[in-house]
């Protein structure tokens, strides 16, 4: 017990440091106005129009991202489960391979390819077709994100499927169900915790970035996230983007827990 | 009794190792078959085949007069217990047990007094709505059970389904396995590794070693008429030595003539060479002298109901001989041995592998 406590004191004061000091700040500065003393408008600013249209279309964004990555990661996860054994180590390393580059030089590959002048505007000018606008539009932000966080889409959902046992398939193969059946009633529910993980790995991120939306949005697009990053850089309005932090945290933690209900309840009412 | 089910030539190898050679077997309505031998040996392919699990390379399936050979499982009128139950963890038992049903459409009364009577069969009521991780191993055999039987499949395939069962439980459930078989009059395709469970239960034996088909018959014709030295060690203790024919009905057996029942009649030619079963309990004892042949106790054991007993022969090469007897003798003592002609059985040696390539090539 002893030992146990002298060893966590290390990871303890990370836990200080990096997540209970920021938080108090926000917290502190989110109730403070300009001029000092205690004030709600930095929360209740969210509602203000320009604020509540950041967030919904952030949230349109973050969702249709996570319904993209949900619908490739799937299919993908149960390729990788089903490749023979031995190969199965190097599809899961060719499919997580973009990960270990480096999240900005990711985005700024798509920045060359879709430009005005980009890579895929040479290929349709080359075969005679007018040129595009693919960046600065929010599909170039939906699939920046996509492409970044699909294999926090994918490692969830193989990790779970990876480890139903085949004999359950076989099983309800052997009761008379076809393939669609059994994906229904067996492999999507078994599947439900690495579904919700993989959801909440990628809508959070999504929901949140400024990142993506600076790159590829061009100051276009305007989201939640880079409102707040405004509030901290550009206008140094330390008071109202802690505000704001605060009300997306809630937002999130109450998502969470709504994702932790279903994963709960949802593998037997699933579909 | 009518054939259900023909396997045809089945040959099946993984890479490079043949699993199973030419297997031909053919299955009776209403017929409680074992499929017994030593891990590996390839039982469980067997089942997966006729399953449609896993295809042969070569020979046929046939159900009915049918052949099924190319049939998805799913399309197959048999289901299966599988060795770890494979009970889906993300539902009731009774959702488990309906699984079937729900797939084939079958209407919700229907299923209901369906699961109802499933579970009274396998001695679980009421059981329909707890989860299968509160299940005993026990319980999850008998769902498992429950669930295959709910389709009335003309066959039941159950691959080592007393396995993980303590030997008290194992016991039980066989006796319930039986008594399953006969109340629902189908058929039973039993896979184990179990020579006392294959004779306890069944009504053919089909013992198999290295992917060929060893011997088939039933119990007593497994146990008393071993075909081959493998059969004889695998089933029950035995002695098992070699032998010479000296003439029709008299083997030689290390420098010891043995009178028996069997000749040239069966293919005993005198002078040749062959193996010899004598079971432990068919060895009684007589006074020194008496019998055929003398020796001494080496070791005893009491074992339940008799003794078993070590016997060092005192001619021949001194050959230890397993013996089992009511009556207790002290180590040390001498005693003589007798052996009714009937009660040895003389068995062809194993061909060699050139003359089996032989035959198989005829
Ligand atoms: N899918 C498979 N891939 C490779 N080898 C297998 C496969 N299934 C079974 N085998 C091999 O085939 C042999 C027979 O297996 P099996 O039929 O399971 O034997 P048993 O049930 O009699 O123990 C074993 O040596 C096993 O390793
Ligand atoms: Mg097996």
């Amino acid at each position: 017990m002893k030992l146990g406590k002298r060893w966590s004191a290390p990871f303890i004061i990370m836990i200080i440091a990096g997540t209970v000091i920021p938080i108090c700040s926000i917290v502190y500065y989110g109730f403070t106005s300009r001029k000092g003393g205690f004030t709600l408008s930095n929360i209740t600013a969210m509602a203000e129009p320009e604020h509540l249209e950041a967030l919904g279309l952030a949230l349109l964004l973050a969702l249709i991202s996570t319904l993209v990555c949900l619908i490739l990661a799937f299919p993908m996860a149960m390729i990788l489960r089903e490749s023979k054994y031995g190969k199965q180590g190097f599809m899961v390393f060719v499919f997580i391979l973009p990960m270990w580059m480096n999240f900005l030089l990711r985005t700024m590959a798509w920045q060359v390819l879709l430009e005005r002048n980009g890579v895929i505007n040479s290929v349709l000018g080359a075969i005679g077709l007018p040129k595009q606008q693919l960046m600065n539009t929010p599909g170039a932000v939906v699939l920046g994100m996509v492409y970044d966080f699909l294999p926090f889409m994918i490692l969830p959902i193989y990790n779970v499927v990876s480890k139903i046992d085949n004999h359950l398939i076989e099983a309800a193969y052997d009761l008379g169900a076809d393939k669609a059946y059994v994906y229904r009633k067996v492999i999507i529910p078994l599947s439900v915790p690495g579904i919700v993980s993989g959801i909440t790995m990628v809508f959070i991120p999504g929901l949140t970035t400024f990142v993506i939306s600076n790159m590829l949005g061009g100051g276009k697009i305007n989201l939640i996230g880079n409102i707040i990053e405004q509030e901290f850089t550009v206008n140094s309005n330390w008071y109202l983007g802690s505000g704001l932090s605060l009300v997306m945290m809630i937002f999130i933690i109450i998502s969470m827990l709504l994702l932790a209900k279903f994963d709960k309840t949802g593998e037997s009412s699933f579909i | 009794m009518s054939e259900l089910i023909r396997l045809e030539n089945i040959s099946k190898s993984f890479e490079d190792t043949n699993v199973l050679n030419n297997i031909n077997l053919t299955i009776n309505e209403n017929e409680f078959v074992t499929l017994l031998g030593p891990s590996g040996c390839g039982k469980t392919t067997t089942l997966r085949i006729i399953g449609g699990f896993v295809q042969p390379d070569s020979g046929r399936v046939y159900f009915d007069g049918k052949d099924i050979t190319d049939l998805p499982p799913n399309k197959r009128n048999v289901n299966t217990v599988f060795q770890n139950y494979a009970l889906f963890p993300h539902m009731t038992v009774g959702e488990n047990i309906a699984f079937g049903l729900r797939v084939s459409g079958k209407p919700e009364q229907y299923i209901k007094d369906k699961i109802k009577y499933a579970l009274n069969l396998v001695n679980l009521n009421g059981f329909e709505n707890r989860r299968i991780d509160r299940m005993s191993g026990g319980q999850q055999q008998r769902i498992a059970m429950a669930r295959a039987i709910v389709n009335e499949p003309r066959v039941l395939l159950l691959d080592e389904p007393l396995g993980a069962l303590d030997l008290k439980l194992r016991q039980e459930m066989q006796y319930e396995l039986v008594r399953l078989k006969n109340e629902l009059g189908i058929t039973f395709i039993y896979v184990t590794h179990d020579q006392e469970e294959a004779l306890t239960m069944s009504d053919t034996v089909v013992v198999m070693n290295n992917g060929l088909i060893q011997q088939m018959g039933t119990p007593e014709e497994i146990y008393n008429e071993p075909e081959n030295a493998f059969v004889a060690d695998f089933i029950g203790d035995s002695n098992i030595l070699s032998g010479r024919m000296v003439r029709d009905k008299l083997v030689n057996i290390n420098g010891v003539d043995f009178p028996c029942i069997d000749g040239s009649d069966n293919g005993f030619l005198p002078g040749r060479e062959v193996d010899v079963v004598i079971r432990p309990e068919d060895i009684d004892i007589v006074p020194p002298g008496q019998g055929i042949l003398n020796g001494t106790i080496i070791s005893k054991l009491f074992i339940g109901v008799h003794y078993e007993m070590l016997v060092k022969s005192e001619t021949g090469s001194g050959f230890e001989w397993l013996l089992q007897n009511y009556d207790s003798y002290d180590v040390g003592e001498k005693i003589g041995m007798y052996v009714k002609p009937e009660n040895i059985q003389i068995m062809h040696k194993p061909k060699s592998e050139a003359e089996q390539a032989i035959e198989l090539d005829l």
